[in-house]
């Protein structure tokens, strides 16, 4: 390790990448030892495992880590399967593709704030733009209390998160759809397959590596899901959609509890170390 | 037929797509009197532009206009600085063993770290440091964040370009950095150009590092100005679209500007759409 080390002072190239790795060291390695200290430290300023063995009977904490799952695997899920099906829709329309694409891609580059923002706005029971258009159209909307209803609440918010972020599912499927070559299509279709065949036997495998990519990247923004929580319902009504990062949050900024939150944070880094694992070989043979 | 349907398909998630946004807009056009009116007036109402004047000429929202805009240049300006020289290196030069794929990895898998994990530690530190509320905490912050995005995107856009022509340029009597600055980077500008959108915009729309290491109103950055609005007791409904709209109309011009690399700077340069 040492010698290795010492084998690359030598590299020329060195002297180029030693700025920007001495940034990332400074504002990225360290904080993260930082926090291992801080997550053992108590507030008097001793030794402490208690921030760890909090961890394992804090009901919130569960509480928080399954809406978290929940939220991510739902939302992903829609949201493979509506940017697939609107990537194979949009491809197939010839000239206005480029229109229709650039129109569909706006809600994700907005702000995440902002974007949030607008849906307050939609979501409001009394004077939103949902409730009264539905109202308009006839419907009894009294119960229908969006964000701030107990049960309807993290439902609301995971509608927002798939408005926002299907794009970025259509987009890179897109992409995918558009590389793949046309000569293996072509000849399944002579052989007389059907469409649906061709789509199961022979689009699916080629994406395949698309779709993993794509699944990865977002899956790893949903586990630490935080701007759209915030402005929407700030984790509430009571804890109904508070997600990891919003309780570590909470833990840090308003109790100013920096050892707990630290604490765990590991836990949140543990699981999205898993997937960016996985994203880095899946990555990894693309470059070569 | 067929096609009609589709085309059907497709304008309706385009509607879907665009009308929160163009809700949003028409808020911040609307007199109070129009905002809530039932039923919603998605059309028919008279303009004004009260809510931008009260936002952007009396309001803070001029403030953290400016912030956010310094914040972007400066961290987008050191990101490139710091990461184009690294991204050179980890495409031209001899590496022993696999030193430039760990490296680059490495490089990578900080990107990768879930802010909310360092945010804690880097709040503490920039406490000690005395750098809370202050732009250039921020700004040291973004740059780290948007550093490993610039060393991928451009070691890709380097590697496309062949050896030789530096190579020639090199027998010329240029040095390496001479060839890099004269004879490279004019070759890739358009990916230097996306690679520098990508960056601002991931700047200009960031919030959580904001929200905590900026509270006070003279450091503030537009996301975390308008957040600060909607969790107060009454809301400027009006005021606070205004600024939203001001918000998104950059990140819109800068996306539109660079579609063509969309893909690969959304996928951290993995997908070479």
């Amino acid at each position: 390790m040492i010698r290795r080390l010492a084998n690359l002072f030598r590299v020329e190239g060195f002297k180029w990448i030693a700025p920007a790795m001495i940034v990332l060291v400074a504002l990225s390695v360290y904080p993260l030892l930082y926090s291992v200290k801080v997550s053992l430290t108590s507030a008097s300023g001793a030794f402490t495992l208690a921030h760890f063995r909090r961890l394992l009977d804090d009901r919130i904490l569960f509480a928080a880590a399954w809406q978290t799952l929940l939220f991510t695997v739902a939302a992903l899920a829609i949201e493979f399967a509506l940017g697939l099906g609107l990537a194979l829709l949009v491809d197939s329309l010839g000239k206005a593709r480029g229109f229709f694409r650039a129109g569909l891609l706006a809600p994700m580059l907005l702000p995440p704030v902002v974007a949030a923002v607008a849906w307050r706005l939609i979501y409001n029971p009394q004077f939103g733009a949902l409730n009264g258009t539905l109202r308009l159209l006839g419907f009894d909307t009294t119960r229908l209390t969006w964000t701030s209803g107990q049960s309807s609440a993290l439902f609301s918010v995971i509608l927002v998160d798939i408005w926002e972020w299907t794009p970025f599912l259509f987009l890179l499927l897109s992409a995918g759809l558009q590389a793949i070559p046309v000569e293996p299509v072509e000849a399944a279709r002579i052989d007389g397959a059907g469409a649906w065949r061709i789509f199961c036997d022979v689009t699916l495998p080629l994406l395949k590596p698309t779709i993993l990519l794509a699944l990865l990247l977002r899956g790893m923004d949903l586990v630490r899901i935080f701007d759209q929580i915030f402005i929407l319902t700030q984790g509430g009504p009571g804890t109904a959609t508070e997600t990891l990062s919003l309780y570590i949050y909470r833990t840090a900024f308003r109790f100013s509890n920096f050892g707990y939150a630290a604490a765990m944070s590991f836990v949140l880094l543990a699981v999205a170390t898993f997937a960016s694992r996985r994203l880095i070989r899946a990555m990894g043979p693309r470059r070569a | 037929m067929k096609t009609v349907l589709k085309y059907i398909g497709a304008v309706i998630a385009l509607i879907v797509a665009l009308a929160p946004i163009y809700w949003l807009v028409t808020i911040s056009l609307k007199r109070e009197i129009d905002q809530f009116a039932f039923p919603p007036r998605w059309i028919a109402f008279t303009p004004v532009l009260t809510h931008y004047r009260e936002a952007f000429s009396s309001g803070s929202f001029s403030v953290y206009f400016t912030n956010s805009v310094i914040l972007a240049t400066v961290s987008t300006f050191a990101a490139l600085t710091l990461g184009v020289p690294a991204a050179y290196a980890l495409s031209r030069f001899t590496w022993p063993g696999d030193a430039r794929e760990e490296i680059a990895y490495w490089i990578l898998s900080t990107r990768l770290l879930p802010p909310i994990v360092t945010i804690v530690p880097l709040f503490l530190m920039l406490r000690e440091a005395h750098l809370l509320n202050s732009l250039a905490g921020l700004a040291l912050v973004y740059t780290a964040f948007n550093l490993p995005f610039v060393v991928w995107m451009m070691r890709g856009f380097f590697d496309e370009v062949p050896k030789e022509i530096e190579e020639a340029a090199m027998l010329d009597g240029e040095s390496r950095g001479g060839a890099l600055l004269r004879v490279v980077l004019p070759l890739v500008k358009p990916g230097l150009a996306a690679t520098a959108v990508f960056c601002l915009i991931v700047a200009w729309n960031e919030f959580l590092f904001a929200l905590i290491l900026t509270q006070t109103e003279a450091a503030m950055t537009l996301p975390v100005g308008i957040a600060s609005r909607v969790t107060q007791y009454e809301i400027k409904w009006g005021a606070m679209s205004a600024a939203g709209v001001v918000a998104m109309l950059p990140v819109l011009i800068f996306a539109s500007a660079a579609q063509k690399y969309l893909v690969r700077g959304l996928s951290l340069g993995a997908v070479k759409g």
